[in-house]
């Protein structure tokens, strides 16, 4: 299809700017707005059109951890940038957007669509490759995503990421498990939030702590476990753990 | 507002923090007021805050005035993620009825309602009565699409219409609003 026919290009813009192109007409037309400076100029007329349905938008005042959060993303020490920030986002956002049926697949498929479309992340800077990992996707018993957790191969910090907030009983804390693939006891990697994200320090490196670790796992404790101890209960999220590499 | 966003943006091209914080203080409440409406859940919205300000760092240098006032801009990537957090959501969720807490809460919350942040916006662009020209539903479908992220699917199952008649209406709102912005030289192509 031709899109930058005059006619057609201002109907395209016009719904892009607006919102109503949905799906892979959207996708595909981000892709004419990246070569074509005729069709971004089209759309910048619309949103500068659109931009006065802004004049009357009563400011929300975010809470003070939205700049903090900006922060760590962008200013994080070299050490945690890269499992806060470009490897960890591009995972984040692929793993939000789908469901997936299962850890090692939504892993592989991140990997290969990243491989394939560095650029599928319009605005964010390229990589080339993730970095070598251990990540987790933990389901709740729904069979929801609700928990991302990544870490760098040689890394002494893990950083979690609720995609849905967890229901913490009060007076209690979320304690964040690792269990071994030869099914030896599970050991206690440290409590997370019930939303957001979140860094947890590690004893030692993930290589050591989770070369044998094939899943992670969520319980509720009455208080952060130390090593040796073991869950009180059932675990209310689980999901594998992979490595990525 | 905007002259000072401008040099602010400009030095946020130069890697100033100090500039960014102040940019950030300066246009966060408006940015995550344009992500909530869309997005009716509060940590949601914080996220796609938060990714939107790391790519404002990232690409400020790439900022061009053609692309609108340095606020144009940013509401532009706010309103991108957002709907497209919307639509991965969306797709999500299809499956089952769940609905979101946060989104229940503030249902009733009339700063949000589209309707009125539509008449209210063409009061103050000073085009209220040229958009009367159009009908209440045009003008309904209008708002739903730009401050709900909504698609014409959504938008005729929101106000009970053939899917032929919603685009029509969205066509119709649009149209209406460039000739009355030509007409009252706010702005043009």
């Amino acid at each position: 299809m031709n899109y930058l026919l005059p006619e057609r290009l201002d109907r395209l813009a016009r719904e892009y700017a607006l919102g109503t192109l949905a799906g892979p007409a959207r996708r595909r037309f981000e892709r004419v707005l990246r070569a074509s400076p005729a069709a971004s100029t089209a759309v910048d007329i619309w949103r500068q059109r659109l931009s006065v349905l802004d004049l009357a938008v009563v400011p929300m005042q975010p809470p003070e951890s939205t700049w903090r959060g900006i922060e760590r993303r962008l200013f994080a020490p070299p050490a945690r940038a890269a499992p806060a920030g470009g490897a960890w986002q591009t995972l984040r956002g692929l793993f939000s957007g789908r469901s997936l049926g299962g850890a090692l697949a939504g892993a592989v498929l991140c990997a290969l669509l990243l491989r394939m479309q560095p650029g599928i992340i319009d605005l964010e800077p390229r990589i080339d490759a993730l970095p070598q990992s251990y990540v987790g996707l933990l389901l709740d018993k729904t069979g929801k995503p609700t928990l991302v957790a990544s870490s760098r191969r040689q890394g002494r910090q893990i950083t979690v990421k609720l995609l849905q907030p967890l229901d913490i009983p009060a007076g209690k804390v979320a304690e964040l498990w690792a269990l071994p693939k030869d099914g030896a006891a599970p050991f206690p990697v440290g409590v997370i939030p019930a939303k957001g994200s979140a860094q947890v320090a590690l004893p030692d490196t993930s290589e050591k702590l989770f070369f044998s670790v094939s899943q992670l796992a969520v319980s509720f404790e009455t208080a952060p476990a130390k090593a040796g101890d073991a869950p009180s209960g059932a675990f209310v999220l689980i999901g594998h753990c992979v490595k990525v590499w | 507002m905007d002259d000072n966003l401008n040099e602010l943006l400009a030095r946020v091209a130069l890697r100033d923090r100090a500039a960014f914080e102040r940019l950030y203080r300066a246009s966060c409440a408006h940015l995550f007021s344009v992500s909530f409406r869309i997005l009716r859940n509060e940590s949601q919205a914080d996220e796609v805050l938060q990714e939107a300000y790391v790519n404002v760092w990232h690409s400020a240098a790439g900022y061009r005035a053609n692309a609108g006032t340095p606020m144009t801009w940013m509401i532009n990537i706010v309103r991108n993620k957002s709907i497209d957090l919307l639509r991965a959501r969306k797709s999500e969720l299809a499956s089952t009825t769940e609905l979101d807490d946060d989104a229940l809460n503030v249902a009733a919350d009339a700063a949000t309602e589209p309707h009125r942040l539509l008449d209210d916006s063409l009061v103050k662009a000073k085009i209220d009565a040229c958009m009367q020209a159009l009908s209440s539903a045009q003008r309904q479908a209008l708002a739903l699409a730009y401050y709900r992220g909504m698609v014409h699917t959504d938008i005729a199952g929101a106000l009970n219409a053939p899917l032929g008649t919603a685009k029509g209406w969205v066509r119709r709102g649009l149209d209406q609003l460039k000739s009355c912005l030509e007409a009252s030289g706010v702005t043009g192509p």
